[in-house]
């Protein structure tokens, strides 16, 4: 329980489960999710003075952060993020969050009203009633930014975010066509298909949506499966709250071994067809 | 065309240690160039190649920070300027913001400011946007490919969604992301004359107008991360490995 009046924006689509004491008012619409940021910001600004609400909370998306940092900027309001946990105190709003590549958690404050970005996943849907909706006509300046075109990504893997098993995959594999021994794997173990940021930025492999990591997505699988992945500091930071970790790779001083409960040190493109098989039959 | 591209010299991550009651040992602490900027400063050296003009790297950090300004202008940066702020009193993104925003007022004609996606270290990706809003420039965010032409500027944007092309009017802001460019690596010669190149001093102080937000920004606490995993390697050919993996997810109750 937050404790404080809050106005929210993307946030129902990441983090449901967050709730204050006070009232947590939901800005949508379509146009709202398809701009730049500034419609966003401008939104969830005049919701926030119209209202008297102390915080401004936004999902931490790449699209959430400009909403943020926008929306802080106008108000001349402190803006915190990536926050895994928050609660106000003292005046302040207090937000948990990983530093030093996650290597440190830090406990960093501002104070209200403010602005904080919101892990996504970090509260799990709540049971109980929903926020009721009010509706509000605001009115918006001329976007300074044309937006020309949009290229819708291809069909996400559903929901990397609330995945109970992923397996996933990093550069360890040699060609695109070789992550088909992953995803036969992801489909034995009944799971998802994510990867390491090189995979989806760099390759264009995956989605960005399938980017595990402190720049991507945490995850909070009870299994995740680390394939031909090194185990950089950043990739870590995002799967930290998985129950088991197992790592798969050929490299015995792999950081990754580090993190993970079970490890096999062996080429993936045996073990995988080895691991599928057991599993198909098993 | 002038350029103003952002640097953060940043704590190096891998390099930071915890002191025995898990708090990071940040005196002394080992900084580099934060690992998303290079891509920042070979787009604004990649803009200046083709329409000529000039990079000022700015920076706003301690005294070390000018190894990374350094690394910055052997790439390809015409000028540094430093706005000298020490690591204890840093302000947070939006004081950050603020002083950058003055900084480049006081620059005077820019066109274009150039920066990443976010900080190595504390990865907030904040303050590109709100320097765009303090200067009343459009920030274009998340550009995996930036064209200028005359006035206009068109840039593929890349979000969780997919990928958006906008376009907007000079002068604006705008973020690189670590694919867009392979940063360039400078020669020997050029790391020579990068480090007779300007960089000017500003003190905060300088900057600091009656508008400066207070934000009552304050780190309470920062503590290690303990790694708590049984760290066990399961032996033995794949077949077999892989046996032994089934059947201790099983027992973990996982499959």
């Amino acid at each position: 329980m937050l404790g404080v009046e809050a106005v929210a924006i993307e946030l129902d689509e990441v983090s449901p489960g967050l709730r204050s004491s006070g009232k947590v008012l939901l800005v949508k619409g379509e146009k709202v999710l398809e701009d730049d940021g500034d419609l966003a910001a401008t939104s969830i600004v005049e919701v926030a003075k119209a209202k008297g609400l102390q915080a401004l909370l936004v999902g931490d998306t790449r699209f959430g952060r400009v909403v943020a940092a926008k929306a802080a900027a106008r108000l001349r309001v402190g803006s915190l993020g990536k926050g895994k946990r928050l609660r106000a105190e003292g005046g302040s709003l207090v937000v948990t969050r990983d530093v030093y590549g996650g290597k440190f958690l830090a406990d960093v404050a501002a104070r209200l009203p403010c602005v904080a970005l919101v892990q996504p996943g970090s509260y799990s849907a709540a049971e109980g009633s929903a926020v009721p909706a009010e509706t509000m006509t605001l009115t918006v300046g001329d976007p300074k930014i044309v937006v020309k075109e949009t290229k819708r990504g291809r069909q996400a893997e559903a929901g990397i975010k609330s995945a109970t098993i992923i397996v996933s995959a990093g550069r360890g594999f040699a060609k695109k066509d070789d992550l088909l021994l992953a995803s036969d794997l992801a489909k034995a173990l009944g799971g998802a298909l994510g990867g390491s940021r090189p995979l989806s930025s760099d390759l264009g492999w995956l989605g960005e949506e399938q980017q595990i990591g402190l720049t991507g997505a945490y995850v909070h699988p009870k299994l995740y499966v680390a394939v031909g992945i090194s185990g950089q500091l950043q990739h870590v930071a995002g799967i930290k709250d998985s129950k088991v970790i197992v790592a798969i790779n050929n490299d015995k001083e792999a950081p990754i071994f580090q993190f993970a409960d079970y490890g096999i040190v062996g080429d993936l493109y045996e073990v995988l067809p080895a691991l599928t098989k057991l599993l198909k039959n098993g | 065309m002038n350029i103003v591209v952002l640097v953060k010299d940043a704590v190096d991550e891998a390099e930071l240690r915890a002191d025995p009651s898990g708090h990071p040992i940040q005196k002394g602490a080992t900084t580099k160039m934060s690992n998303f900027d290079k891509n920042g400063v070979e787009e604004a050296v990649k803009q200046k190649e083709e329409h000529g003009g000039t990079i000022t790297v700015l920076t706003l950090g301690g005294a070390e920070s000018k190894k990374a300004m350094r690394e910055a202008m052997a790439m390809g940066g015409t000028r540094g300027v430093h706005i000298l702020a020490e690591p204890e009193a840093a302000p947070d993104s939006l004081g950050t913001a603020y002083y950058l925003a003055k900084a480049i007022q006081r620059i005077g004609e820019v066109d274009l400011v150039v920066c990443s996606e976010g900080a190595s270290d504390t990865y907030m990706g904040q303050v590109g946007a709100m320097v765009a809003e303090f200067l009343g420039m459009p920030f274009l965010a998340y550009a995996k490919k930036v064209e200028v032409d005359g006035v206009k500027i068109t840039c593929e944007q890349g979000v969780e969604k997919g990928v958006r092309v906008l376009e907007a009017k000079l002068p604006a802001v705008v973020s690189v992301l670590s694919e867009t460019n392979v940063p360039r690596y400078p020669t020997l010669l050029q790391v020579m004359v990068a480090s007779k190149k300007a960089i000017e001093d500003v003190q905060l102080s300088t900057l600091k107008e009656s508008d400066y937000p207070v934000t009552g920004f304050e780190v309470l606490s920062v503590t290690v991360q303990p790694v708590n995993r049984k760290r066990l390697i399961l032996e033995g050919k794949p077949e077999e490995a892989a046996k032994k993996l089934v059947e201790a997810l099983r027992q973990e109750g996982v499959l």
